[in-house]
């Protein structure tokens, strides 16, 4: 019964945006949340020529969080000795373009487009690009068993760093 | 370009009262930092690449050093040279791809080619030019001088200048060495780049690379992650060992302006200090490489290259952080508030996929853009740019374990002195006085 597992593409965008209000609320106990106990979260290099296919374990990303540091990113952004949020950017998310781009098993592979604006003190910045997510249904709920993000950039030269969740 | 040296000093030294002052201008004159790149940048030896990002005949890459856009080339002839990406005819860039493997370079402009050695080797032309036209070589591509340390390749501008080897001195020599000697065979650069950028003068993240002061304030998230992670196993107890932080290491000043931070923070050492989280079979390999150490270069070196965390900078803006990662961090003014940060992760080339694993995780876990704590170093950065332009506060007080010695630029204090920074800044000052030369005696 597959069938059951299927998440569809209206499923995916809700949940999608759900995502991003958490982020744009600074909700990330609950963001945190949202990932299985197996998941991951990254981000490839500006430089990586496929980010899509590029193993963090053997090439240098700019971030790639298993669970346990995703969780820890969620509560170390929250706290006020996380400098770099400290006060919070304000963030806009605009996930887009969502489409499902295969099942397997238990797994549905979607892809988004991104945009996000964010301000911190009097500049402000944009991060674009690609996220492939896995989605997984537990129960009722849908969760994240990976997100990876290629950005449309070629350094962060624009942004700086990259403080905030995208 | 002005290249006249300042009369009046932007440091303040009081050897009585040992203190050590350095006048913000030096943080945000434009003025300054024209000076800076004719008397330091284009006088000092500067990170270009390192051999193992192109091993093979042909291969290149392109990067811009002080703004000018150069061909790092290991040529046909098994050298590694570099010229400047730019056509003799009318300027355009003859390499337009990050990087490559290539017989010849040839300009998009107009046909004209250069082979790896810089030669123009056709103007794709059969007129209108005379046939010994480039016989002194003045239309072949503009070389840059080139030396290489243990691996690591950098540039000068300036054609009299000292060797790299004088340039680096002993103390940063031996420094490189311990760096290489992890490697049974070679270090090597692993895929992937961080490049990112920080709205503050350079010399703020100069200061910062290798502060053993800043750590408590500024990164105790990080150490409330570590104290998280550890918990239950034998590494736990993160804040009492940071509270003995000063027990061992120190900051040195390693002469020419170049410093280092050794110190103990307990995070591990892919080289050669395991701990808990990695599992045994990490343990046995990180074991025999101790071992290996051990039985070539005896105890007390083995303890040094693998226990020691060494935050050290390279004069001028060469940052080598061999913590619980192995990082070249090249830091790129642009103009006297902003900078560009490149860096890249460092690697034995017989390491296990595993190990690989694990270093590359300790990297982004605390470096780099998304890290936890490099980010909170570039707020602390860009706070202290804002801040400082419009104040009536005219010094920075560097002063803390300021040594009563004669040149600073070898004193040492301990590891949350400052002491290693003052020698930086004597470099510093020294060369935009024109009191001291990176010139050969002709």
């Amino acid at each position: 019964m597959s069938q059951n597992h299927m998440i569809t593409r209206q499923e995916a965008e809700d949940f999608l945006y759900y995502e991003a209000e958490l982020l744009d609320d600074w909700r990330l106990l609950e963001w945190k949340e949202l990932y299985t106990d197996d998941s991951s979260y990254e981000v490839a290099s500006t430089d990586c020529e496929d980010p899509f296919n590029a193993d963090p374990a053997r090439s240098l990303f700019v971030l790639a969080d298993k669970k346990s540091r995703i969780d820890a990113r969620a509560v170390r952004l929250m706290k006020r000795a996380a400098h770099c949020e400290y006060p919070h950017s304000k963030t806009r998310h605009l996930y887009t373009n969502v489409r499902i781009a295969g099942t397997r098993g238990k797994e549905t592979r979607v892809r988004a487009n991104v945009v996000v604006y964010r301000t911190g003190n009097d500049k402000t910045t944009n991060f674009m690009g690609e996220m492939r997510y896995v989605l997984v249904r537990e129960g009722t709920d849908i969760r994240i068993k990976s997100k990876r993000i290629a950005l449309d950039l070629n350094s962060l030269n624009d942004a700086g760093q990259m403080t905030i969740i995208i | 370009m002005n290249t006249k040296a300042i009369q009046e000093s932007l440091i303040e030294v009081d050897k009585d009262c040992r203190t050590f002052r350095i006048n913000r201008e030096a943080y945000y004159s434009q003025e300054v930092f024209e000076m800076e790149k004719a008397l330091i940048f284009d006088k000092c030896w500067l990170y270009l690449g390192h051999r193992s990002e192109i091993p093979n005949k042909g291969d290149f890459l392109t990067r811009t050093v002080m703004g000018r856009n150069l061909i790092f080339q290991h040529s046909r002839k098994g050298e590694l040279v570099a010229f400047y990406n730019t056509c003799t005819h009318r300027g355009a860039a003859v390499c337009w791809d990050r990087k490559g493997n290539s017989k010849v370079h040839s300009c998009r402009y107009h046909g004209w080619v250069y082979d790896t050695e810089g030669k123009l080797k056709s103007m794709n032309t059969e007129t209108g030019y005379p046939e010994d036209i480039n016989a002194d070589g003045h239309l072949d591509l503009p070389r840059v001088r080139v030396e290489e340390y243990g691996g690591l390749n950098f540039v000068n501008f300036n054609d009299n200048a000292i060797s790299l080897y004088d340039f680096l001195g002993e103390q940063v020599r031996d420094l490189l060495d311990s760096i290489n000697a992890q490697s049974a065979e070679e270090m090597i650069i692993l895929p992937g780049e961080h490049a990112y950028s920080i709205n503050a003068n350079y010399k703020f993240l100069i200061e910062n690379s290798a502060d053993g002061y800043h750590l408590g304030p500024v990164h105790q998230t990080y150490l409330e992650f570590l104290a998280d992670k550890y918990s239950g196993t034998k590494e736990s107890g993160v804040f009492a060992k940071m509270a003995n932080f000063q027990e061992k290491g120190g900051a040195y000043a390693m002469g020419n302006g170049h410093f280092l931070l050794s110190s103990n923070v307990p995070t591990g050492r892919p080289v050669g200090y395991w701990i808990e989280e990695w599992g045994p079979d990490i343990k046995k390999e990180i074991g025999a490489n101790r071992q290996r150490l051990t039985d070539q270069l005896g105890q007390e070196r083995a303890d040094y290259i693998c226990d020691m965390q060494k935050n050290s900078v390279i004069f001028p803006n060469l940052v080598i952080n061999d913590i619980l990662a192995l990082t070249i961090r090249v830091i790129e003014p642009v103009s006297p508030i902003a900078m560009k940060v490149n860096a890249w992760c460092l690697a034995p080339k017989e390491e296990s996929d595993e190990l690989k694993e694990i270093r590359l995780d300790n990297f982004v876990s605390f470096l780099g853009p998304s890290g936890f704590g490099s980010p909170d170093d570039g707020s602390m950065l860009n706070s202290a740019q804002k801040s400082i332009t419009a104040c009536p506060t005219e010094w920075t007080e560097l002063s803390k374990g300021m040594q009563g010695v004669d040149d600073l630029r070898v004193a040492s204090g301990m590891t949350d002195d400052e002491t290693h920074m003052q020698g930086y800044w004597t470099q510093w000052d020294m060369l935009m006085r024109g009191a001291v030369s990176l010139e050969q005696q002709i």
